[in-house]
């Protein structure tokens, strides 16, 4: 079992980063689907630790350093609007399915 | 009610819980630009917000009488007490959407003939031979097509002939329009006839022919005479003066709305967008469809190719939809018809029958091809594919496969059920889900999966670029606003 890291970015010299998510904050479907988006550009270890999901991002090819640090905004806010997304999945689930079958109903869900 | 009562939650429950301010509906989202997102409701009703809005609504700290709080209300985002009826709404808006899946195959491509007397480097399935009896549809097979067309439970039955060069057996097409004509004295089908051709075997005959059913003639025009030409080769070089020649013909007899014309993207095409276009506007058409390079006959084996060939095209693409509003800015009704088929799924209630924006893919629901020897392909690029070795999309053969057979096989039901957008990874929460499809057999072809990585994928990059560019054309640019709404019909 390798050491917890602490801090919540690390830029190792070979070009790869270690972004820690709290697991207070961030679900690991989130932070699994946000890496999904951007494995066009990076490949990606996750790893489930006490506090917090590591995730080992190495991108594919040489990226200048600007570049990757917007690469690394993006990846942290698609992992927010991953999470809110689930959120909304939640509390919504019910009445999705409440419209769904009445969209393939004949007859109306609501009266009677 | 049986099924409120024991599979759903009924009606009181959601009023119920309204007592603490709103509630939301189901939406999915996607980001616009650095400060905006686009949101879609379940219907596929959409609306940009800015970041702040849009996690304010989520996180319940919207102010109810508030501009935003009004427009997300009325536009089926999130409901209260007083929106008793948006569920019923937002039900029967979903149920218009989905309507045209019902329909079932409209589309049926009878390929007459592999042969032609062009040879398009493009074109994975003519063939320069003279051998009738190896590359032409029997009667045998026309009929077992023709049957299996009006097992079709759809209305609306189009009979279109392709090739090769449909016209070199006109023979055949002769027979199943009066085959199919008699039939359907009894079935009563709208039924329409197209043939897809190059016009160059067209003869006076010919068009007497569709006169007397009302065919109308699609034919290929790839831009100005020296592409055109360069695209699609024939013994003489001069496949574009028998295009002009033949659509002067068709205007005359069979009048110029019986006339369309497709255009094929290549390589060479992709620095002419304004060239081709004005080819297109002198020839008298009204529209263009500027189509996506195909994957078919490139070597197009590797992601990355994948993903520069798309980029090249989305530029050839801008150009040539900056133009064509320009156009209509100065007056010239001029549609673009891949814009004009996105926006309608955008901005109307109405679903739409083409292939690649549906979920589940068309294929075979929308359209279906029988191939000259009798093999049923799920569409026009299964058979393409199949041509270069890999027949993963051909479901039977209509000598030996029932319409049930075929219709039920897992060769087309498993790609059906895996394309359906609500569930594949990444599509199923993007904020352009309602817009957007699937094409199994594009992504087959680049990445040997039904599915494919979206985060690779040429056709998703097309997609998402266009559908954020043309809802920054509405929201940002008004004059172009007014251009793009007089593209939808109402
Ligand atoms: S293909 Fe791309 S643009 Fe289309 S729904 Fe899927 S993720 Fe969205």
């Amino acid at each position: 079992m390798t050491k917890e890291s602490t801090t919540p970015l690390v830029k190792n010299d070979d070009g790869s980063l270690i972004i820690l998510f709290p697991k207070s904050v961030y679900s690991l479907d989130a932070v699994k689907k946000a890496s999904y988006k951007f494995t066009d550009s990076c490949s990606f270890l996750i790893n489930e630790q006490n506090t917090a999901y590591e995730v080992l991002c190495k991108p594919t090819a040489d990226i200048p350093s600007k570049a990757l640090d917007e690469l690394v905004n993006s990846f942290c806010n698609e992992v927010l609007d991953q999470d809110l997304r689930e959120r909304i999945a939640s509390e919504t689930h019910a009445v999705r399915s409440l419209i769904l079958a009445q969209a393939f109903s004949k007859t109306s869900l609501l009266e009677g | 009610m049986a099924l409120a009562s024991t599979k759903f939650k009924d009606l009181d429950f959601f009023n119920q819980s309204l007592e603490s301010g709103y509630k939301l509906l189901p939406f999915n989202f996607i980001k616009l630009d650095d400060s905006r997102y686009v949101i879609t409701n379940i219907a596929g009703e959409y609306l940009v917000i800015t970041k702040e809005d849009l996690y304010a609504v989520a996180n319940k700290q919207l102010c109810p009488g508030s501009p935003v709080y009004n427009t997300l209300k009325s536009k089926h985002f999130i409901y209260d007490d007083d929106s008793s009826v948006a569920l019923e709404l937002l039900a029967l808006k979903y149920r218009t959407k989905m309507a045209p899946l019902a329909n079932f195959t409209g589309l049926h491509l009878f390929v007459t003939t592999l042969r032609c007397d062009h040879s398009c480097p493009y074109c994975q399935v003519s063939r320069q031979s003279e051998d009738k009896a190896a590359f032409d549809m029997t009667p045998e097979i026309a009929d077992k097509a023709i049957d299996f067309t009006f097992q079709s439970p759809s209305n609306e039955i189009k009979i279109e002939f392709q090739g090769g060069e449909s016209l070199l057996n006109f023979e055949m097409v002769k027979y199943v329009v009066e085959e199919a004509t008699k039939r359907n004295q009894t079935e009563n089908r709208d039924l329409q006839f197209v043939i897809a051709t190059n016009l160059s075997p067209l003869t006076d005959g010919m068009l007497d022919f569709c006169l007397k059913y009302d065919i109308l003639i699609s034919t290929s025009l790839d831009g100005p005479e020296e592409l055109h030409n360069g695209n699609r080769p024939r013994p003489g070089k001069d496949s574009y003066e028998k295009v002009m020649t033949g659509m002067q013909k068709v205007r005359e007899l069979l009048g110029p709305d019986k006339l369309g014309a497709l255009m094929t993207t290549t390589k060479d095409s992709l620095t002419q967008a304004k060239p081709i276009i004005d080819e297109y506007v002198e020839q008298g058409f009204s529209s263009i469809f500027l189509r996506p390079l195909s994957p078919y006959g490139f070597a197009i084996k590797t992601k990355s190719f994948d993903a520069y060939q798309t980029e090249e095209w989305l530029k050839f693409y801008k150009e040539g939809l900056d133009y064509i509003i320009e156009l209509n800015k100065q007056g010239l009704y001029f549609i673009e018809d891949y814009t004009a088929l996105i926006l309608n799924k955008m901005l109307t209630p109405f679903g739409t029958t083409y292939v690649d924006l549906q979920s589940p893919s068309g294929m075979a629901i929308s359209a279906i091809v029988f191939n000259y020897d009798g093999d049923i392909y799920a569409s026009d690029e299964s058979r393409m594919l199949a041509e270069m070795g890999e027949k993963r999309f051909r479901l039977g053969n209509l000598l030996q496969d029932t319409y049930e057979g075929v219709m039920l096989s897992d060769a087309l039901l498993g790609p059906l059920e895996a394309t359906i957008t609500e569930s594949m990874p990444m599509c199923n929460d993007c904020g352009f889900q309602n817009y957007c499809g699937s094409d199994p057999v594009y992504h087959y072809a680049t990445q040997g999966d039904i599915i494919g990585n979206k985060a690779f994928s040429g056709f998703c990059k097309k997609n998402m670029t266009i559908m954020r560019h043309l809802i920054k054309l509405l929201e940002d640019d008004p004059e172009a606003r007014d251009v793009l709404l007089s593209w939808v019909r109402v």
